[in-house]
């Protein structure tokens, strides 16, 4: 058995005093048992939409003279994305980007990404980009535009695109990178 | 000196010779061995320290089954809000059944839930109650899997924006990301 010595002695009753180690190694395999069956091995995250539900206009909100800009981005065609630039009605600039789905299967979840599409939207917002100033309390808004039967990951695969384009924003006193869109979807 | 009968002797209780042989370990390599308890036990507290440095004690997100989730790099991190989960035609909201979305992938076209609708509207209500003069966050997580088509993540998106969940938050796993 193992014992732990604590000094003294001469006489007196030892000050030694032995660990039984089948109850410690017994406690030792419990917790790790414990800890195994309630590890959380799947990292979960969120990625963010606007609904943009038309509500009553508040007291302190300016009535804005001209609609802002936004990007549309289409995802109908199965070989490109289109990029469209549009204030109000009005359409400022379009662009097409050669669509490639490149999906990747890990196990039965797929990952889809549009690495392409990431760097044109981010070109484009730093071209086109209205509120790009760290004081910018307004983030600029993308409206995607897909067809009823895309599935799932897909829309993922391009949301994960848009938001790669990050814009600096102060909270605070401090600077941090937010994502340079707001994301909503297109009804029809 | 004295002569004394032998007394006991280890391993002779073994009735069969060639078991006896065998642990014995005449000629061969012995049946048993040593374990160190000193590096046993070291191994053991690492990996007890190990588990419970990555211990989450708020617990982790259920997962509805059937469910498998995209992944994605530019991701925030998760918040406690009502999850709405869709899995093959089923709707639950925070694991109980909500509704179902048979009618929206038949019709194709883009409809409210009703009872997904219902249910989030009583859950608004009772948030309201329950944190009076505070502003509601309007927050939702969905849990949609991977294969489901746009139509009904559309619809289910619709569905919580009317029902006072504008902020909607796609529940997907996390990607490491990038370095740009």
């Amino acid at each position: 058995m193992a014992g732990i010595d604590v000094g003294g002695g001469g006489g007196k009753r030892a000050l030694d005093s032995e660990i039984n180690m089948i109850p410690m190694i017994d406690l030792l395999m419990v917790t790790i048992s414990f800890l195994l069956l309630t590890a959380v091995w799947t990292h979960m995250a969120r990625i963010n939409a606007d609904a943009q539900v038309p509500g009553p206009p508040r007291v302190d909100e300016v009535t804005p003279t001209e609609p802002e800009k936004q990007l549309h981005i289409e995802m109908r065609a199965t070989d490109k994305f289109v990029l469209i630039w549009k204030q109000g009605n009005t359409v400022v600039n379009t662009i097409d980007v050669p669509r490639q789905d490149n999906v990747q299967s890990a196990g039965n979840v797929k990952v889809v990404r549009y690495p392409d599409l990431a760097a044109k939207i981010q070109a484009e917002w730093q071209m086109s980009g209205t509120h790009r100033d760290a004081s910018d309390k307004k983030i600029d808004q993308a409206i995607l535009h897909t067809d009823n039967e895309t599935p799932y990951m897909y829309i993922i695969g391009v949301i994960d695109a848009i938001y790669q384009a990050h814009r600096p924003y102060n909270v605070g006193t401090k600077v941090e990178q937010v994502p340079s869109f707001n994301v909503t979807f297109s009804v029809n | 000196m004295p002569v004394h009968n032998p007394g006991r002797r280890l391993m002779h209780g073994i009735g069969l010779k060639f078991v006896r042989r065998k642990v014995l370990g005449h000629g061969s390599r012995a049946v048993t061995a040593n374990l160190s308890l000193t590096s046993m036990i070291d191994f053991l507290v690492v990996v007890v320290v190990f588990l419970l440095m990555t211990f989450s004690a708020s617990g982790e997100t259920p997962l509805t089954k059937g469910v498998h989730l995209p992944k994605a790099e530019n991701t925030s991190d998760m918040v406690d809000a009502p999850i709405v989960a869709i899995a093959g035609s089923q709707v639950f909201v925070d694991g109980a059944p909500s509704g179902n979305t048979r009618a929206i992938e038949d019709s194709k076209r883009l409809q409210r839930v009703d009872e997904l609708f219902n249910i989030l509207k009583g859950k608004r209500e009772l948030w309201k109650q329950l944190h009076p003069g505070r502003d509601f966050p309007g927050v939702v997580l969905l849990q949609v899997d991977q294969d489901v088509q746009a139509i009904v993540v559309k619809s289910i998106f619709q569905t919580a924006a009317f029902a006072g969940y504008p902020n909607v938050g796609f529940m997907v796993g996390d990607l490491p990301k990038n370095k740009h």
